[in-house]
C-alpha cells in the first residue's frame, strides 16, 4: 500500500523548501484515556482505529519497534495538539469509542500523527523539519535524530489534559485612578478601549442612578466587575462597533483645497444610498440590521450574503483561523432572520508571494504556508459542512506578508413565509422567551478575539486567540435549526461570534430590552473558568436561539435526535438591563442603552495628499509574444486550478457555471452561477471584485475598480442588472494618527476617498450594499519594520439570472465565431499588473501614472444591461471579464479555455497606445465571442454601446494579435496553457 | 400508475448531500423522506415502511479514523438487524460517495457471495493516491453484463466526483478479478478516447483515474446486484444545465419545461431502481 500521507508530506518540502526526502511514512496514533481495560480496547482496534484492509494496528506497543518498521528511519516526528486545543479526529474517535462501549461515558480519544522519515540530507536539521510541520502555537512535537532512532528511543506523546483553571470570582475593578493608569489596565487587559472610552465607563459608574440600581444588587457600587469592564471591551470594540466607520473625521484635501467633517463614513456613504434605493424597489427586505442583508429572490425564496475576514487569527494559525472564519460566517447565514440555509460560499485570499526568498519578520510563516494552511483550512470548513465553494479569488503582494487577508462569504436562502406565516427575515423575540446556548460548550479558547483582533499583530499575540473549527458539530446544528424554524420553534436567533454570549445575548436583548443570564448554567469544556471568560469566550460551533416557553420541550427533543447539545442560559425581559447572574450572585447588571450606545465617537483627522510614484513607461524594445507568457505566470494571473478544484463546487447539485470550464474545465470561471432550487432553472449569480495595488495611486480608483469588476464578472453570466446586491469588505491598515502610525491621515483620507467612490459608482449602478464589515488594523509590528496592507475592498455581489440555461462561459466554443470588445481602452496603465510585473524586474522605472478610472458609471450600466440582455437571449456563449492583463490576458484565457486560437487586431479599440489597447486594465470592457448567426442579433442588441470587432476564432490554436498591419504576439495555446498552469501547481498532485 | 415507492434518505452526522438525493428520486416519480440515522435508531421510524435505501454523500463524522467508518459501525451495531431484514428484503440499497465507504465499512458491499449480508468488511476506500481532495468530472463505464439493478442500460457517463477518499483496495489482486468476474464492477473510470468495452485493468493515469483504485473500481454491487455503491455523484447530473460544457453549442430555442431536453444522464441510475420496485411490487 501507498502511505499517501507521507508522500504529501515528501511532496511539499521539495514543493516549498527545495529539500529532496527519499521516503516518508506515517504511523496515526490514538491516545486513550478510558476506564475500559486495555486488552478489551486492543480487541475491538479493528472495529474502530484500524482498517483491517489496508492499516496494521498496535495497541500499547511503538509500531516503530515492530517488525513493519524494519530499516531505522532517519528522523522521526510526532505531533499532537497542545492540550484544550480542539481536535476534531480525536472527538470523532471518543464518539466512535462510544459507539463500541457505550457504558464507559467519561471516556476521552486525543490523536497524534508520526512522520518517519527515510534518506534526510544531512544538511537538514531534525527540528527544522518538525517546524514545517506543526504550529507552536497549538501542537506539540517531539522529535528524533539518527542517534535517537538508531538506538530505538521513540518520541512518546502524553494524553493531553489541559492544565486545571482557577475560578476567580467577580472583582470589583477600581477605575478611580490617573489617566496612566486606566490606558495600564486597558492595555495589560487587552481590553483595546481607548482612554476616552475608559473614562466613559467610569463617569457611568459614578452616575447616581447606576449606583442605587448597583446597591439593589449587591454589586460594587462604584466601580464595574471583571464581568462588565470585559463585556464592554467586547461591545465596544472595533470589531464590533466599527468605531473607525462610526467616527466623526475632519477630512483635508490638499489637491482641492476641502476641508469638511464626515459624521461617520458608513452612515453617510454605505447606508444612506442604500435606504434610498430601499425607497425604489420592493425586494432589499433586510439591510444592515442583521447577520446579512436579505434580498426578496423569487416570491417564495429570499436570499441573503454575509462576507467576514478572519485575518488575525490566519495569520496566527492558517489552518485553524481560516477554518473558523469559513464556519463563522456560515453561522451569521443561520442567524439571519429566523435562519437561512447556507448554500453557497465564497473564499477570497490576499497573501505574500508564494515564491517569497526574503526576509521573514519574527513569528510569521512564509506565504506558501500561509497559502496551504489557509487553503486547508477553508477547504475542511467548505467541504465538511456541504456548502459549495462557487466563487472567490487570489490575491498577492508583498504586503500581506505581515497580514493575510482571509475574507469568507457566504450566501443563504430561505423560504419567503415560515409555515407558522412568519416572514423568515423578521425576528420576533418577546419578553419572558427562554435563550438557549446551543452546539459547542465553552471553553478557554477564543478567549478575546475580538478585542485582540482590534490590535496590530505583535510577537506576544495570544494563543488564546486561535481556535480550530468543528464543522461536523456544526453541521449536526444547522440541521437541527433549520427544522427547528420549520417546526415554528424559534423566535429568535443569531450567532456566537466576536465577543461571545456577551454580544450574541446582549444583541438580541435590545429587542426586548433586558436579558438575564445564568453563567453558571452553561455547559463548559472544562470547569474552573471564571464568569468573565463565560461571558466573553469565542468558542466555536455556538448559536444562541430564543424559544417561548411553551416549545421548550419540542426544541430540546429536535436536539436530542441530532444529538446537538442545546441548554437554556437566559431569559429576555423588559428591564432595560442586561443582568448576568452566576447562580444566584448577580455578577453584572449593565444598561442595555449604556451597552449598546454609550460608546463615545471617535474624532479623527483626515489629509489627501496625492502618492505620487515614477510614471510608468514602457521598454522601447519589447517581444510582447514573451511578455504575454510572462503576465500569464504572474502569481496574480495564473491557474488557480490547483487550489479551488480542491473545494467542492457542486454539492447541493445547483451549480451551473463552476469555477473552470471549457473543454477541458481547466479556463477561468467569471461568476459562479447556482440555480439552487432543484428543477426550477432560476439562477443566483455570485460574483467579487478586488483591485487593491490601484490604492498605491487612489484608493478612491480602488474602490470603484473593484464594484466595477465584480458587477462585470456577473454580467458575464447573464446578471439581471436591475437586481443585484453588494457587500463592502473593507480591510484597511490602521487609520488613525500616532506615534505608531505617523501617517494615519493619509491612510484615513483613503478610506474617505474608497467610500465616496463606493457611494458614487453604487448610486449609479442601482447597487445597494446589503451588508459589509471592515477589518482596520491590518499591520504587522511597529516603527521601522512596520508592515501594512495596501487598502484592500473585497466587493463581493450576488444578484438574479432569469435562467441558467441562457448563460456565457469564457472558454472560445467554435472556430469561426467573431470576437468583440465591448467596451474601449484607455491610456490607463498605473498600477496595472504589467507596470509592477516590468518595474519589479527593472524593464521599466515605476507603476506610477494613470489609475483606472470609472467617468461615467451610468452609461457603464446600460452597456452592462444589453450585453446580459445578449447572454440572455442566448445570442451571446461565450463572454469573459477583461482585467488583470488588459485584453492580451483575457483573450489568451479564452483560447485556453476552449484549446481553441484567435486572430484578433487591436486596432481600432480605443485612442489609447498600443500597449494601453493590449495590457492595460482599463474598466468597463468584456471580449465576447458570437457565433456567426447571431452576429447580428447581437449587434441590433448592443447598438449604440462600444462594441468593436477584434477577429474571429480560429482552429488551429494559435493566439495571433495584430496592430493594424504590425503582427504583436504570435503564441501557440498550447505554450499559454503550461505557461498559465506551472506557477501555482506548488507540487502538483502527483511526481510528473 | 402503480403503488407509491418510498425512499429513505438516510442523513444527520455530517451527510449533506441528503437534499438533492431526495430530489432526484422524487424527480423520478418515487416518494423520498429525509430519514435521521436517530430516528432509525429510536425506531421512531423504521426502514421497513421503504422500498429503497439511499446513503448521500457527505463528510458523515468528518471522514476521522478513515471515510464512512463512524458512520458505518453506527449502522453495523445499532442498526443490523433492521439492516439485514431490508437486504434480504430484497429492497435495493444504494451508497454514494461518502454513503458508498459507508457501505463498505460495514461490509455490505462488495458483501460475500452468498445472498446473505455478514457485515464483514472485505474492501476499504483510502486517500486518492494524489493525496488531494478534489472535485472533478470524469467519464465513467459500466459493465453492460452486471446484475446491479441500478445501471441497467447505461453505457457511459460524464460525472463528478468529488472526494479524498476514493481509491478503491482490496487485499488481493484476486478478489478484484473475482468481482470482475461475476460483473460486480459495476462501474469504472474510463478514457473518454478509447473505445467501449476495452477494459483496462491497469490503473489509468491521474486524473482519468482521478483516485488510483484497483482496476479503476468508482463503483461494485453485491451478488443480489441490489446493493450498489459508487464514489461519482449521479446525482449531481440531474439536470444538463449542470454539466460544465453546457454552453457550448447553442442556447436552448424555446423555454419549455425546465427538464424538457434538458434531463441530465445520472437520473436514469435513480429510475431503474424505482422501475425495478414497482416491477416486483
Amino acid at each position: 500500500m501507498r502511505d499517501v500521507r507521507g508522500d504529501v508530506v515528501r511532496r511539499q518540502l521539495r514543493a516549498d523548501h527545495g529539500v529532496s526526502v527519499e521516503n516518508v511514512r506515517s504511523i496515526c496514533g490514538y491516545l486513550i484515556s478510558a476506564e475500559t481495560n486495555s486488552e478489551s480496547i486492543a480487541a475491538r482496534a479493528d472495529d474502530l482505529f484500524v482498517d483491517p484492509i489496508i492499516e496494521h494496528g498496535l495497541t500499547n506497543t511503538a509500531a516503530l519497534a515492530s517488525d513493519h518498521f524494519v530499516d531505522a528511519p532517519d528522523v522521526v516526528v510526532t505531533i499532537g495538539f497542545k492540550p484544550g486545543v480542539t481536535d476534531n479526529p480525536g472527538k470523532a474517535a471518543t464518539d466512535g469509542y462510544l459507539t463500541l462501549f457505550p457504558n464507559d461515558t467519561a471516556a476521552k480519544v486525543a490523536t497524534y500523527i508520526t512522520y518517519a522519515f527515510y534518506g534526510v540530507p544531512e544538511t537538514c536539521v531534525p527540528e527544522w523539519l518538525a517546524s514545517t510541520l506543526h504550529n507552536g502555537l497549538i501542537e506539540r512535537a517531539l522529535v528524533g535524530g539518527k542517534e535517537a532512532c538508531a538506538s530505538g528511543q521513540w518520541p512518546e506523546l502524553s494524553f493531553p489534559t489541559p492544565p486545571p483553571q482557577t475560578f476567580t470570582p467577580p472583582q470589583a475593578v477600581d477605575l478611580e485612578v490617573d489617566d496612566a493608569a486606566l490606558m495600564t489596565l486597558s492595555e495589560q487587559g487587552l481590553l483595546a478601549l481607548n482612554l476616552t472610552e475608559m473614562k466613559a465607563i467610569r463617569d457611568h459608574f459614578r452616575d447616581q442612578t447606576t449606583q442605587t440600581a448597583r446597591a439593589a444588587e449587591g454589586l460594587p457600587i462604584n466601580a464595574p466587575t471583571d464581568v462588565e469592564l470585559e463585556c464592554l471591551a467586547q461591545t465596544w470594540s472595533e470589531h464590533c462597533k466599527h468605531k473607525i466607520f462610526a467616527s466623526k473625521i475632519h477630512h483635508v484635501d490638499t489637491e482641492t483645497g476641502e476641508d469638511t467633517v464626515i459624521d461617520s463614513l458608513f452612515k453617510t456613504h454605505i447606508m444612506k444610498p442604500t435606504h434610498d434605493m430601499q425607497n425604489d424597489v420592493d425586494w432589499l427586505l433586510s439591510v444592515f440590521h442583521d447577520n446579512s442583508g436579505v434580498i426578496a429572490w423569487d416570491d417564495t425564496w429570499s436570499v441573503c450574503m454575509k462576507a467576514e475576514t478572519h485575518n488575525s487569527p490566519s495569520a496566527l494559525d492558517p489552518y485553524g483561523g481560516a477554518m473558523t472564519g469559513i464556519v463563522g460566517v456560515n453561522r451569521d447565514i443561520l442567524g439571519t432572520g429566523l435562519g437561512a440555509r447556507p448554500i453557497a460560499n465564497t473564499d477570497v485570499f490576499c497573501f505574500g508571494p508564494p515564491d517569497w526568498s526574503g526576509d521573514l519578520p519574527e513569528n510569521l510563516f512564509p506565504p506558501s504556508r500561509v497559502l496551504r494552511g489557509v487553503h486547508a483550512g477553508v477547504r475542511v470548513g467548505g467541504n465538511e459542512s456541504g456548502i459549495p465553494t462557487v466563487n472567490g479569488a487570489i490575491v498577492f503582494d508583498d504586503r500581506y506578508i505581515g497580514k493575510p487577508l482571509v475574507y469568507c462569504g457566504t450566501i443563504g436562502i430561505m423560504p419567503s413565509v415560515l409555515p407558522d406565516g412568519r416572514p423568515s427575515h423578521v425576528k420576533t423575540p418577546q419578553a419572558d422567551d427562554i435563550v438557549y446556548m446551543v452546539g459547542g460548550r465553552v471553553g478557554y479558547d477564543g478567549i478575546h478575539g475580538a478585542t485582540f483582533s482590534s490590535l496590530e499583530l505583535t510577537e506576544e499575540s495570544p494563543s488564546s486567540a486561535v481556535q480550530i473549527g468543528d464543522p461536523i458539530t456544526q453541521k449536526k446544528m444547522i440541521d437541527m435549526i433549520l427544522e427547528a424554524r420549520d417546526a415554528g420553534l424559534i423566535s429568535c436567533i443569531t450567532d456566537n461570534g466576536a465577543g461571545g454570549l456577551s454580544s450574541s445575548i446582549g444583541e438580541m436583548a435590545e429587542y426586548t430590552n433586558g436579558c438575564e443570564i445564568d453563567l453558571a448554567a452553561v455547559p463548559l469544556k472544562q470547569a474552573g473558568l471564571s464568569p468573565w471568560e463565560i461571558l466573553v469566550s469565542e468558542s466555536q460551533e455556538r448559536m444562541t436561539v430564543a424559544v417561548q416557553p411553551h416549545d421548550q420541550a419540542a426544541f430540546e427533543a429536535l436536539a436530542n435526535l441530532h444529538e446537538v447539545e442545546a441548554t437554556p442560559v437566559a431569559t429576555f425581559t423588559s428591564t432595560g438591563q442586561f443582568h448576568v447572574k452566576y447562580g444566584e450572585e448577580t455578577v453584572a447588571l449593565l444598561p442595555i442603552e449604556f451597552l449598546h450606545e454609550g460608546v463615545p465617537q471617535l474624532e479623527l483627522e483626515s489629509e489627501w495628499t496625492r502618492p505620487n510614484p515614477t510614471p510608468f513607461t514602457p521598454p522601447s524594445q519589447a517581444d510582447h509574444s514573451d511578455l504575454l507568457l510572462r503576465m500569464l505566470a504572474r502569481p496574480n494571473i495564473a491557474s488557480k486550478e490547483t487550489w479551488v478544484r480542491q473545494y467542492d463546487h457542486e454539492v447541493i447539485a445547483q451549480t451551473a457555471v463552476k469555477p473552470f470550464v471549457g473543454v477541458a474545465r481547466d479556463g477561468p470561471g467569471d461568476a459562479g452561477l447556482i440555480a439552487p432550487i432543484h428543477g426550477d432553472p432560476h439562477g443566483l449569480v455570485i460574483s467579487c471584485g478586488i483591485a487593491p495595488r490601484y490604492s498605491d495611486l487612489d484608493a478612491g480608483a480602488m474602490a470603484a475598480a473593484s464594484i466595477d469588476e465584480a458587477v462585470r464578472n456577473a454580467v458575464c453570466v447573464g446578471l439581471d442588472v436591475d437586481k443585484m446586491a453588494g457587500l463592502d469588505n473593507f480591510c484597511w491598515p490602521d487609520p488613525i494618527e500616532s506615534a505608531k502610525t505617523p501617517d494615519g491621515r493619509f491612510k484615513l483620507a483613503q478610506l474617505v476617498r474608497a467610500n465616496r467612490e463606493l457611494e458614487r459608482v453604487c448610486r449609479a449602478y442601482r447597487l445597494p450594499c446589503v451588508s459589509g464589515k471592515d477589518s482596520m488594523k491590518n499591520d504587522y509590528g511597529q516603527g521601522e519594520g512596520k508592515i501594512s496592507i495596501p487598502p484592500t475592498l473585497l466587493f463581493s455581489l450576488f444578484g438574479d439570472q432569469p435562467d441558467v440555461r441562457f448563460t456565457a462561459t469564457s472558454d472560445f466554443k467554435q472556430p469561426g465565431d467573431l470576437i468583440y470588445l465591448v467596451g474601449s481602452s484607455k491610456d490607463e496603465l498605473g498600477a496595472s499588473e504589467l507596470a509592477f510585473m516590468l518595474t519589479e524586474a527593472g524593464e521599466a522605472p515605476g507603476i506610477g501614472g494613470q489609475v483606472p478610472l470609472l467617468p461615467h458609471p451610468e452609461e457603464n450600466l446600460r452597456t452592462y444591461r444589453q450585453l446580459s440582455r445578449a447572454i440572455q437571449q442566448g445570442a451571446v456563449r461565450t463572454a469573459h471579464d477583461c482585467s488583470e492583463g488588459g485584453v492580451a490576458v483575457a483573450v489568451a484565457e479564452m483560447c485556453i479555455g476552449g484549446r481553441l486560437g484567435a486572430n484578433i487586431d487591436v486596432d481600432g479599440t480605443g485612442d489609447a497606445d498600443l500597449w494601453s489597447r493590449l495590457w492595460g486594465e482599463s474598466l468597463g470592457r468584456f471580449v465576447v465571442a458570437v457565433a456567426p448567426d447571431q452576429e447580428t442579433n447581437f449587434l441590433k442588441t448592443m447598438a449604440g454601446h462600444p462594441t468593436t470587432v477584434l477577429g474571429r476564432v480560429t482552429e488551429d490554436a494559435v493566439f495571433h494579435v495584430t496592430d493594424g498591419h504590425d503582427a504583436v504576439i504570435h503564441l501557440e495555446t498550447d505554450s499559454m496553457v503550461h505557461a498559465w498552469q506551472a506557477t501555482l501547481a506548488m507540487g502538483g498532485a502527483s511526481d510528473e | 400508475m402503480s403503488e407509491e415507492v418510498r425512499v429513505a434518505v438516510l442523513y444527520g452526522f455530517g451527510i449533506n448531500c441528503d437534499h438533492e438525493t431526495k430530489a432526484v428520486f422524487d424527480m423520478v416519480g418515487a416518494s423520498a423522506d429525509r430519514v435521521h440515522v436517530n430516528e432509525l435508531v429510536s425506531q421512531q421510524t423504521s426502514l421497513e415502511d421503504y422500498d429503497i435505501l439511499a446513503v448521500p454523500g457527505g463528510f458523515s463524522f468528518g471522514d476521522h479514523l478513515g471515510s464512512g467508518r463512524l458512520l458505518g459501525n453506527r449502522l453495523r451495531f445499532t442498526l443490523r438487524d433492521s439492516l439485514k431484514a431490508f437486504a434480504d428484503a430484497k429492497k435495493p440499497i444504494i451508497g454514494i460517495c461518502n454513503g458508498f465507504q459507508v457501505l463498505v465499512k460495514t461490509g455490505l458491499l462488495p458483501g460475500p457471495d452468498t445472498h446473505e449480508p455478514d457485515f464483514v468488511q472485505r474492501a476499504s476506500l483510502t486517500l486518492n493516491d494524489s493525496g488531494r481532495y478534489e472535485d472533478r468530472w470524469v467519464t465513467l463505464e459500466f459493465d453492460s453484463e452486471s446484475p446491479c439493478i441500478w445501471t441497467k442500460g447505461i453505457t457511459r457517463m460524464e460525472c463528478p466526483v468529488r472526494h479524498g477518499e476514493g481509491k478503491f483496495v482490496m487485499p488481493h489482486e484476486a478478489d478484484v478479478a473475482a468481482l470482475e468476474s461475476s460483473h460486480r464492477v459495476a462501474v469504472r473510470y474510463v478514457d473518454p478516447v478509447t473505445p467501449i468495452g476495452a477494459h483496462h485493468t491497469q490503473v489509468l493515469p491521474y486524473p482519468v483515474s482521478p483516485n488510483g483504485s484497483m482496476h479503476n473500481i468508482a463503483g461494485v454491487c453485491d451478488s443480489t446486484g441490489l446493493i450498489f455503491g459508487l464514489m461519482p455523484h449521479p446525482e449531481a447530473v440531474y439536470a444538463a444545465w449542470l454539466h460544465p460544457n453546457h454552453t457550448s453549442g447553442h442556447a436552448p430555442a424555446g423555454q419549455g419545461d425546465a427538464l424538457e431536453g434538458w434531463e441530465g444522464e445520472g437520473l436514469q441510475i435513480f429510475r431503474n431502481a424505482v422501475e425495478h420496485v414497482r416491477a416486483h411490487k
